[in-house]
């Protein structure tokens, strides 16, 4: 407080000079915040918003949902679920000292974990974990452990099971389909995946969705020819077939005959498409379409209608089968007994070889051939499936008469299980034959061929009721207040050395209901054990109950109304849980 | 504003200008840290909950220096530049000041740290302040006036290169030298000083390297975006993103760890990108405003002849824009890239006291000024002397 004023004499101008000097700063600075952020200069706004973006606005591909794929009346048999795949970056997550929390959540061991890290020491990315469920991966994520990050996608998942394990098939963790119809229809299924951008941080974390700069295109969902409950129905029953006759493997298959649709198609042996750890390809076939199997004595029903087209015979044409057996060249082919002189239809109900083999060497090789080939056999069914077989029918310069003879009884080709079905469509459709179908399409398709007249096809399939009747081969066949058809067929199977003598393949191939049929089943069991090896003990009691189960689930009224069957008929449908055809009829 | 006036013992345009610095502060370090804090500390609020009790520490700090008469200040003046350099080289200790990127600054006190020159600045400032009265005549006549307060000067930067601080060493000497002008040093030795000062500072930048990597990538931080330009570029980006409103209060991205420790020197670049070119002018605006306030005040003082305080408003005048300057420029890429705290704004307890203190101080001096009838009287007269 210096009282004299004097001393305080200070030029002003020193002042306004650092006035001026200070007021310079704030303009400096103005100006350069300015050139920053609104004029647009170089290097300014535009030129850094860009830089910024280049440092953390990354796209991200938003996973396209894959289409589901359902039974004909829409029950899912593949669905894509979301799911969360942990990934890391190596690089980052091996500088973290202490793995104990993320090797825990992962169940397994920091050490192991370290040694997965050192592995892959020179990677970005790796896989710690694929296909969590959200609520897991969440927790993990929240761990907050540097590098390690989370990815959006869907796991395929299939309620069903191994029921139509083999005809669906399966994707691969990336969700490309890899078997069955997954890989057939991939491109319909898969869709097209879009492109998000996002912000993250500078740990690569992301913070916020900008925007979608292209929608993710879903997949198309696929609706199959089958039906669920006769999938499941079929599948039970093969399964039983399998415990009872102690076979190896089998297939059931059963065609609408007017639509051509695949109606069911079961196969053992059986995988879990769901848990897929040590699978076999004996188990992932679909047999029914990829397997070649020799059809023997069902190919009678065809050797038929060469007979009958010839206009040489008529299905009451007597033909002399004494007796019982027939050499031909230097091989005998055998009766069960002598049967003596009995009529065509006769022949088929009782699986004569001898009279198959008279009228063989009467038509000779071409004319069956022909019939096989029209029916089918030997040419691809193009439904697309993957490893579908074609069969082959035998095409050779000379014919001897064994062959002539062993073709007319079904050896010497090969036909798919579905093949064969697909064939005995045409006889149950009034003889056109439909394209086969693994989609529902619900009616007759309209580029069907007649192969044979109607009048043909009637009276096969009188001959074919015949043979599930009392004289005929299939007995066992039959289904309670129903009329059904069929043909059984045994065969050696192919060895090392030939055929072999003690292992069989049974099938039948059958048509229910005879008067107005609607499906077509064939049932091949691969090497029944023990005496009931036969196409018809071992296949047509299989038919039998798979015919009554499918019979009831498409709503056919029986045609037996027999008070005398209801008696009958009731204690075998409490058996297989049916509900009480009193009840249905009434 | 008269009743304000009345009921507050205090200038109020000073007062309000120095709490919204704070308010526009505590909300810039809000904003900034909280991903910092969440990730660092598993709290967002980790360090607005600090700032907070750094300001309520620091208003309890600056209400005691209100109190404290100036006469106290001008007749303790060596005590406190003992204790500012006893600061410093008590920082220096090995052992006991702490190293944190490669500068020993800071004094562990517990849970917090002291910032050694922040106090030091303070404490010269109030030698020097001191020092001009009671040499003021010796100043403007002969040049070992002038010599004293140089050797002072010197021993401090020396203290304060050793940490390495160059920011503070360039503020004190900024304000040092505008301190000797304004009291009226002679011109002649003043232009000698201050162009040898000028040449030692250049030759420190090129004495060390790290300087002249640091002022290559402040001319051209594109060249080494990835080095040495990386963290100004992340600046760059932040001021780029803010065009004239701003991405929004909390909308930051550069703050997601692209801008190193955003809440602390380059703060003001996450308030640029969250308010944009109006909410940086309205800073820009308060400092303007407070430091033409606080000139006024010391040229009231001037006028009327309490040297002292003018001498102590000039110096904080000038360390408020020095900072200020230096921090907005240095994160706008106009100056090379200096650690050094934008005033009532930053995330920081030692910066914070003191510049509330030195805030105090100018009130209480414009306080004096008020209650003083006689001089306010004899103003008038007294200015027009001097433009006589």
């Amino acid at each position: 407080m210096s009282r004299a004023p004097r001393k305080t004499v200070i030029a002003p101008w020193r002042f306004y000079l650092v006035v001026i000097a200070l007021l310079a700063l704030p303009t400096l600075l103005v100006g350069r915040v300015l050139s920053l952020q609104v004029l647009d200069t170089d290097r300014g706004r535009s030129f850094l918003q860009n830089q910024g973006d280049l440092r953390s606005v990354r796209n991200a591909e938003i996973p396209a949902y894959r289409g589901v794929i359902s039974d004909r009346r829409g029950e899912p048999l593949a669905v894509s679920t979301p799911v969360i795949s942990l990934w890391t970056d190596p690089a980052i997550l091996a500088g973290v000292e202490d793995l104990s929390a993320l090797a825990g959540a992962l169940e397994t061991t920091p050490s192991a974990l370290r040694e997965r890290l050192d592995n892959y020491a020179g990677k970005r990315f790796i896989y710690l974990q694929r296909h969590l469920v959200p609520v897991a991966a969440r927790d993990i994520l929240a761990l907050r452990i540097p590098g390690v990050y989370g990815k959006r996608e869907y796991r395929r998942f299939y309620p069903a099971g191994e029921v139509v394990g083999q005809l669906v098939g399966f994707t691969n963790t990336d969700g490309a389909g890899i078997t069955g119809l997954e890989l057939a229809y991939d491109e319909w299924l898969k869709g097209v995946p879009g492109q998000k951008q996002y912000i993250k941080d500078l740990h690569g974390d992301a913070v916020r969705d900008i925007g979608v700069l292209e929608p993710a295109r879903p997949g198309k969902d696929l609706r199959l020819s089958i039906d669920l409950r006769l999938q499941y129905l079929h599948h039970q029953e093969l399964q039983r077939a399998m415990a009872l006759t102690g076979a190896s493997a089998g297939t059931i298959v059963t065609l609408d005959s007017h639509t051509g649709e695949v109606l069911a198609m079961v196969n053992h042996p059986v995988y879990n498409p769901n848990s897929r750890r040590g699978i076999t390809p004996a188990q992932t076939r679909n047999r029914a379409m990829t397997d070649m199997y020799e059809p023997g004595s069902t190919m009678k029903a065809f050797t038929l209608v060469a007979a009958l087209e010839s206009g040489r015979y008529s299905t009451e044409t007597l033909i002399d089968t004494s007796p019982g057996r027939i050499r031909v060249g230097r091989k005998v082919f055998p009766d069960p007994r002598d049967y003596g002189e009995i009529t065509v239809s006769r022949i088929i109900e009782k699986s004569s070889q001898v009279g198959v083999t008279r009228i063989a060497l009467d038509l000779g090789h071409q004319p069956i051939l022909d019939v096989f080939a029209r029916f089918g056999i030997g040419s691809m069914l193009a439904t697309g499936f993957p490893g579908e077989s074609a069969g082959l029918l035998p095409n050779r310069e000379r014919w001897s008469d064994v062959e002539k003879a062993t073709l007319a009884f079904g050896y010497g080709l090969t036909a798919t299980p579905l093949q064969l079905a697909h064939a005995y469509s045409a006889f149950a459709n009034d003889g056109i034959l439909q394209p086969v179908s693994l989609l529902a399409t619900g009616q007759p398709g309209t580029d069907g061929t007649r192969i044979i007249s109607g009048d043909l096809a009637a009276q096969v399939l009188t001959v074919l009721q015949r043979v599930t009747e009392e004289h005929g081969t299939a007995r066992k066949a039959q289904v309670p207040g129903y009329h059904v058809g069929g043909k059984t067929g045994t065969v050696h199977k192919v060895g090392p050395g030939g055929y072999q003598d003690n292992k069989y393949i049974a099938l039948f191939a059958g048509i229910a209901p005879i008067e107005d049929p609607r499906f077509v089943t064939v049932v091949i069991i691969n090497e029944p054990q023990g005496e009931a090896y036969g196409g018809g003990a071992a296949a047509a009691p299989v038919f039998s109950r798979v015919a009554q189960g499918t019979l009831r689930l498409l709503n056919v009224p029986p045609e037996v109304p027999a008070p005398a069957e209801l008696t009958v008929a009731a204690p075998a449908s409490h058996t297989s849980g049916a509900i009480p055809r009193a009840e249905v009829s009434g | 504003m008269i009743s304000l006036r009345e009921r507050l013992p205090m200038d109020p345009t000073l007062l309000l200008l120095g709490l919204a610095l704070m308010a526009v502060g505590l909300v810039a370090i809000s904003s900034a840290s909280v991903e910092y804090g969440t990730f660092h500390h598993d709290n967002g609020w980790y360090h607005t909950q600090r700032h907070l009790f750094y300001l309520v520490v620091s208003l309890a700090v600056a209400t005691g220096a209100y109190f404290v008469p100036a006469q106290f200040w001008l007749a303790t003046g060596w005590f406190w530049l003992l204790g500012g350099v006893a600061l410093l080289v008590l920082v220096l200790l090995p052992g006991v000041g702490k190293d944190v990127n490669g500068s020993q600054r800071w004094l562990p006190l517990g849970p917090f740290t002291l910032q050694a020159s922040e106090f030091a600045k303070f404490t010269v400032l109030i030698y020097l302040a001191g020092y001009l009265v009671r040499h003021g005549d010796e100043l403007r006549s002969r040049w070992q006036g002038f010599a004293k307060p140089m050797a002072v000067l010197l021993l401090v930067s020396v203290l304060l290169m050793a940490e390495p601080d160059f920011g503070a060493t360039v503020i004190l000497v900024v304000t040092a030298f505008g301190m000797l002008f304004l009291a009226g040093v002679k011109l002649t030795s003043f232009l000698g000083v201050m162009s040898l000062s000028v040449a030692g500072l250049v030759a420190l930048v090129f004495a060390a390297p790290y300087r002249v990597a640091r002022l290559t990538a402040y001319t051209d931080p594109w060249a080494d975006p990835y080095g040495s330009g990386f963290q100004l570029i992340q600046s760059l980006i932040a001021f780029g993103r803010g065009e004239w409103v701003g991405v929004g209060l909390g909308n930051s991205i550069q703050k997601l760890f692209y801008l190193p420790e955003a809440h602390t020197d380059f703060v003001f670049s996450i308030w640029a990108e969250e308010t944009g070119f109006l909410g940086a002018m309205l800073v820009i605006g308060l400092f303007v405003a407070l430091i033409g306030r606080i000139l006024w005040v010391a040229r009231q003082a001037q006028i009327v002849g309490d040297e002292f305080g003018a001498n102590l408003c000039f110096g904080v005048a000038l360390v408020f824009s020095g900072q200020a300057f230096v921090n907005i420029g240095v994160s706008s890429g106009l100056l090379p890239t200096k650690g050094l705290t934008l005033p009532f704004v930053s995330y920081g307890g030692s910066s914070l006291i003191v510049c509330c203190t030195m805030l105090a101080l100018v009130l209480r001096i414009e306080r004096d000024l008020c209650v003083a009838p006689s001089r306010k009287a004899a103003a008038p007269a007294n200015k027009k002397r001097a433009r006589a």
